[in-house]
């Protein structure tokens, strides 16, 4: 009995490897196309935005702030930023958008989540190595003192991300005001990701309202890991973690019933 | 074999609902030709979404104990910004088949010809059918699940469906959604009548169509 269930979910394990790998090829296909550069349009998005954010604010604050680099901290900062806000608005009527391929009844409606997701995710790692590589070569980007910490921090950050679009994508097929709220509330949380703010610059009390935002300490081990010694975190990876599995349960929750009254044309 | 038991099915658009059909029950045996007939609106396409796994029952259950196809009809199963051969290479992938023996397939048997490579969305649902049709004979299910577009298409491709799945093919369990009664009275042993939400299961096919016939 046990090896019975454990071969099924082995064999629906590699199906649905299988199905996430064609929709990357699909959706990379459809968004991208073959010509010019291809699939490597995934980074240009988020190199675009950090970049010339980055620039912006160099010509505008000068070149520190608090002792750390600012072209570096902002592109720090606005790469995450940019994986959650497409991640969520992409989510948003992800599975009316992609009904036609529910058809093939081993595509399930997570695959197109953790599809979109995986995308942005590869696209804002790419984005990430490639702009640090060039201001390194400027002497803008310091070298990480501790490369796992940043990914560490990258990927809570990007769970937390997940949970969130698990929570909207079936919310937006249930009721349509979600998606008029989904633009407005994810540009009025951008100070509230620690996206412009390290926690120690801020007073005692602020910071302890800050830290109740998942994202920051996300945000903060990902900083904590290019600068070191340079400056000091605060985080808590546990707490963004639990509530991103908590968010996930209830996304899960949702997903199931939405898909029990999903209408496919 | 698929058992259906006690399905129902209700769309529920705000405050408004409407219950398609409730309470039926099915089973389909290997090598069974099953007509679904009823009138425009009765759920015979819902019932053949329900059994490909494409939506899911209000309430009751579907047990597949062999492979079905999806519902090969006027829409669904393609991604219409893709071309004709990524859409078989997408479908090649998730059904775990060899790309190019399936390309080989499709090329010989649709007859698409250049097509192959414009976006679905610009097909006709004639170009449309041919594609489905022979994406699924490519990948050989044991169940058909066949809506409406059996007589889609031109004589000559009419004819040639007709050949691979009603005659080399004629083992293989069919589920077949048609208001075509002299194709239903030739092929089918099976009848499943929908109307105003009740469905009624014949085994003489030419009672139903009369039936049919009579509403």
């Amino acid at each position: 009995m046990a090896h019975a269930s454990l071969s099924k979910f082995r064999s629906g394990w590699i199906t649905q490897v299988r199905v996430i790998h064609a929709l990357m090829i699909r959706e990379l296909t459809t968004r991208y196309g073959r010509d010019n550069i291809g699939f490597l349009w995934i980074m240009v998005e988020p190199l675009l935005f950090a970049g010339l954010v980055a620039l912006i604010w160099h010509f505008m604050y000068g070149e520190t702030k608090h002792g750390v680099g600012i072209t570096a901290f902002i592109v720090t900062g606005y790469i995450p930023i940019t994986l959650f806000r497409h991640g969520v608005a992409r989510s948003v009527a992800i599975f009316t958008a992609n009904s036609s391929i529910l058809y093939h009844r081993q595509v399930k409606i997570l695959d197109f989540i953790v599809v979109r997701l995986l995308i942005e995710l590869l696209g804002g790692m790419m984005a990430f190595v490639f702009i640090a590589g060039v201001l390194m070569v400027f002497d803008q980007f310091p070298v990480p003192t501790d490369i796992g910490l940043t990914i560490a921090g990258w990927m809570i950050y990007a769970f937390f991300s997940f949970s969130i679009c698990l929570i909207i994508a079936p919310l937006s097929e249930m009721s349509e005001v979600v998606e008029k709220f989904v633009p407005v509330t994810t540009y009025v949380m951008i100070p509230f990701s620690g996206l412009f703010t390290l926690a120690e610059w801020l007073t005692p009390t602020m910071r302890e309202y800050l830290m109740w935002s998942p994202f920051v300490s996300g945000m903060e081990m990902l900083r904590k890991g290019i600068w070191g010694d340079q400056i000091t975190a605060y985080y808590y990876p546990w707490y963004t973690i639990s509530c991103s599995v908590v968010a996930t349960m209830i996304g899960l929750v949702l997903c199931r019933r939405v898909r029990r009254t999903l209408a496919v044309d | 074999m698929i058992v259906c038991s006690n399905l129902s099915k209700t769309y529920k658009h705000g405050s408004s609902q409407k219950q398609v059909f409730s309470n039926v029950n099915l089973v389909v045996e290997p090598g069974d030709r099953l007509a679904l007939l009823g009138r425009n609106g009765a759920g015979k396409s819902t019932l053949i979404k329900l059994i490909g796994g494409v939506e899911m029952p209000t309430s009751g259950k579907i047990a597949r104990k062999m492979s079905v196809s999806w519902p090969l009809g006027f829409a669904g199963g393609f991604q219409g910004s893709l071309t004709g051969y990524d859409n078989a290479r997408f479908i090649a992938r998730i059904y775990r088949r060899e790309y190019s023996e399936i390309r080989a397939f499709v090329e010989d048997f649709s007859e698409l010809g250049r097509q192959l490579r414009m976006p679905v969305k610009t097909y006709s649902s004639g170009m449309r059918a041919r594609l489905a049709f022979a994406l699924s004979l490519a990948i050989e299910f044991d169940c058909y699940l066949i809506d409406e577009i059996i007589l889609v298409g031109d004589q000559n491709f009419s004819r040639k469906c007709q050949y691979e799945l009603l005659e080399q093919r004629k083992n293989r369990t069919m589920i077949l959604a048609s208001h075509s009664t002299p194709l239903v009275r030739e092929f089918c042993n099976k009848a499943l009548l929908i109307h105003n939400g009740e469905a009624t299961e014949y085994d003489d096919v030419g009672s139903a169509v009369d039936v049919y016939d009579s509403l």
